[in-house]
């Protein structure tokens, strides 16, 4: 079953790529544009034709105001994704009933490979001339399983006795989601997140360049941001802002990895269970 | 003797299952009694617990019992993201109380514990014997009518259940709580309880009135209580 895997995969991932060193966290921040730069060398030396020539146009401060265009879709498509996530798992696991029943739907959902599903959410956002809707929204879709299936195999690992204090002691409705459960999920929230960021910077070409999956789409209708300049410096052959423009995208999601996600991961610690 | 918690005719039997976990099991206990309920694992004894604390519904039977019942798990069940304060706070917030007089409260009974020099440690950080404490003083901090444990001595080191267990008859003189306690030790059954219960496939095999001066802890093993109910218990 498919979210079996993801939630194995999540609550190891914690596990495995929580760098304890300050050394070693600063080696993964240097080391994504390292391998980037060095990839370029080869690629460029072997086939001079990719080599970055005179011709370019696109500022590097285009290009960065670009990226936190971006950023700040990832991050709206994140919360959409955290808000109906949280819900969503917790229903699933209400009953027996309920579990056996969604589970297998959000497996189903999760298999729905997201390109399918475009087009026809580029029609219905078109109608409201609201794109950038349509390229958060095939964002959130993207997000959404890693968080719900990370969140279910955290809720599914609460220890029992836990739950019991929980009833002994009266936390009942809302005080029993804020002080047991969230927590209690915490890390599986930050790794199933971690996931979901991860699969958004991977559609995010697709969802700025949206062009080829309009009727009659043209380029112009793309949304300003680094996939969409990706697509459009690969496309005329612009090396050279092809080659800036993933440097950018890499050295801000290995910041974002260093200042957010590494600290949240070190931070979730405290909430696991013994 | 009133009896605060009283089992009259009580069975439960959890779905899916063939055999009842409790068979029409009746029996009290007295206000401000230390009771003990031993017997072979799968026997029932954490199912009644269950049942008076709340746990769970029994599927047949009365049970009468106080409306403000505490309990402590095994190996502590704190919250682990609560420092050890706010773990034995847990309860008192639930019910609003002050936070002047909650922190009064919950420092009260840490000092009792002898875990006050702790209270800004979280679990991770804490021994088990220190995390044990710790889920006592939560269950003592809402000053129930009864204080259940549920094996609270299993995952300890033999010194720190000694030590345990004399705090916790010093608690139990001090408080005046009944408590109900679960334990798969003969031993540790006839060293704190004044009643201990054998169940056995989810009846009462037998009671026994323990009559021993506090404390017990010396030669117990050797006791003819304990050499009984160790005969009755392997029978």
């Amino acid at each position: 079953m498919r979210h079996s895997r993801h939630i194995h995969h999540a609550s190891h991932t914690f596990v495995l790529s929580y760098p304890l060193s300050l050394s070693h966290r600063l080696y993964t921040i240097v080391l994504g544009p390292l391998l980037i730069v060095a990839l370029m060398y080869v690629i460029y030396s072997a086939y001079p034709v990719f080599a970055p020539h005179s011709s370019e146009v696109v500022s590097f401060s285009t290009m960065a105001q670009g990226a936190l265009y971006t950023l700040g879709r990832i991050t709206v498509a994140y919360i959409f994704s955290l808000i109906f996530a949280v819900p969503l798992a917790l229903l699933a696991i209400s009953n027996k009933t309920l579990e056996a029943l969604l589970l297998p739907v959000f497996d189903v959902m999760e298999s729905i490979p997201i390109l399918a599903v475009f087009p026809l959410v580029i029609v219905v956002f078109l109608q409201f001339n609201f794109l950038n809707g349509a390229a958060i929204f095939i964002l959130f879709l993207n997000m959404l399983w890693n968080i719900v299936f990370a969140l279910v195999g955290g809720l599914k690992i609460i220890p029992k006795d836990i739950g019991y204090v929980a009833h002994v002691f009266g936390l009942r409705g809302f005080s029993y989601i804020r002080k047991l459960i969230l927590p209690a999920v915490f890390p599986q929230l930050v790794t199933g997140s971690i996931l979901a960021v991860a699969d958004g910077w991977n559609i995010i070409i697709v969802a700025e360049a949206l062009h080829s999956y309009m009727p009659g789409g043209t380029p112009a209708q793309d949304l300003f941001g680094i996939g969409s300049i990706l697509v459009s410096a690969a496309a005329n052959a612009q090396n050279g802002i092809f080659l800036t423009a993933v440097l950018i995208m890499v050295v801000m999601i290995a910041f974002i990895n260093f200042f957010v996600w590494q600290k949240l991961l070190h931070y979730s610690q405290r909430f696991r269970f013994e | 003797m009133n009896n605060v918690i009283e089992f009259s005719e009580v069975g439960k039997r959890y779905a899916g299952e063939k055999n009842a976990a409790v068979r029409r099991m009746s029996f009290g206990v007295g206000e401000g009694e230390f009771v003990c309920l031993v017997g072979p694992s799968g026997g029932g004894k954490t199912t009644v617990l269950k049942l008076i604390a709340g746990l769970e519904e029994p599927t047949n039977g009365i049970i009468k019992k106080p409306a403000n019942v505490a309990m402590s798990f095994q190996a502590g069940a704190l919250f682990p993201w609560l420092t050890a304060f706010e773990n034995v706070a847990l309860g008192l917030r639930e019910k609003s109380m002050p936070e002047e007089e909650l922190a009064r409260t919950v420092d009260r009974q840490l000092d009792m514990l002898g875990i006050f020099q702790y209270r800004g440690k979280y679990p991770a950080d804490l021994s088990g014997g220190q995390r044990q404490r710790v889920g006592i003083a939560r269950a003592l901090a809402v000053d129930p009518a009864v204080l259940l444990l549920d094996e609270p001595f299993s995952a300890l080191d033999p010194k720190t259940t000694a030590e345990l267990h004399d705090d916790l008859i010093q608690v139990w003189q001090r408080t005046k709580k009944t408590i109900v306690m679960v334990s798969h030790l003969i031993e540790e059954a006839v060293s704190l309880a004044d009643r201990v219960i054998l169940i056995r496939e989810g009846t009462i095999d037998s009671i026994y009135k323990i009559e021993l001066p506090y404390p017990r802890r010396e030669n117990i093993g050797f006791h003819h209580d304990v050499m009984h109910i160790r005969k009755e218990f392997f029978k």
